[in-house]
């Protein structure tokens, strides 16, 4: 009979060989999804030109893999200063709230008093604001909300 | 023969009502109340819908913007193993072979495995 042991083979389709010498190296982000999803907007923020330039390249060279490595250096560069800087001055407060988030299935309405700290350091020490586009301008950003109609604590969040 | 007659003063009334008191209030007081709570309820479901709206324009901007930074982490990944491929082949078979008759890029089907894959 025909049988053979299951057996993953992911790893062994890991092609370990090295960018091409001609091309400039990077250090990718290395961050996880929660880290990055608490510094979101700010990477947005900071980053908007560098990640317009790029999502630009893209869509002119219809698919630009090859084309847009240079504008995709750059974002990853941009996006890890925001993160060093985080580090650098906020780290307590970021380590607080994406450790919340990933406690609470990535929601960022349960996690809003550790948003808030985490947002307050780094507008102070940074300058970097978080603002969603395109919210109703004649009501208060759901982010600064202190009722949270959906989340796990029913009163005041902060 | 004499025919069979009503008695005197007809027949007994037959009791066909149940005689059981009515419980409860009038109905018009729970159709009444059942539409208060239904609008009670529509009233608590428009603002949730608006908080929901509101929380997925925050959870898709977020996403947003780390998008170009995960898609350049995915292209060089894939930029590097084209080279990687490209190489292998002018080293194995000492041509390139064009397989699509165009300049652009074109994902892999198919991957490479390493020699040393049963480890």
């Amino acid at each position: 009979m025909s049988r053979r042991e299951p057996q993953f083979n992911q790893q062994n389709l890991y092609d370990p060989t090295p960018m091409p010498n001609g091309i400039p190296k990077v250090a990718e982000i290395g961050a996880t999804s929660a880290p990055l999803t608490s510094a979101a907007y700010f990477i947005g923020d900071r980053c908007k030109a560098f990640n317009d330039d790029y999502m630009k390249c893209k869509d002119e060279s219809k698919a630009g893999e090859l084309e847009c490595l240079k504008e995709g250096r750059k974002v990853t560069r941009c996006a890890a200063s925001v993160i060093k800087d985080i580090n650098t001055h906020c780290l307590q407060q970021f380590n607080t709230h994406w450790e919340c988030l990933e406690n609470n299935n990535h929601r960022l309405w349960e996690c809003r008093k550790q948003e808030m700290d985490l947002n307050k350091c780094v507008f102070d020490k940074l300058g970097l604001k978080k603002t969603i586009p395109g919210a109703p301008e004649n009501q208060t950003p759901v982010h600064l909300r202190p009722k949270q109609l959906y989340a796990s604590f029913p009163g005041p969040q902060y | 023969m004499p025919q069979d007659m009503p008695p005197t003063g007809g027949y007994r009334e037959v009791q066909y009502k149940r005689n059981v008191p009515a419980r409860g209030f009038r109905p018009i007081t729970y159709l009444v109340g059942m539409h208060l709570f239904m609008a009670y309820g529509y009233y608590k479901l428009f603002y949730g819908i608006r908080e929901q709206n509101e929380l997925a324009r925050e959870k898709i901007w977020g996403r947003l913007h780390i998008l170009p930074l995960l898609q350049a982490e995915e292209d060089r990944d894939q930029a590097r193993r084209y080279y990687a491929d490209k190489a292998r082949e002018q080293q194995l078979l000492g041509s390139e072979t064009k397989i699509y008759n165009s300049d652009r890029f074109v994902r892999p089907t198919f991957g490479y495995t390493p020699a040393k894959a049963h480890n």
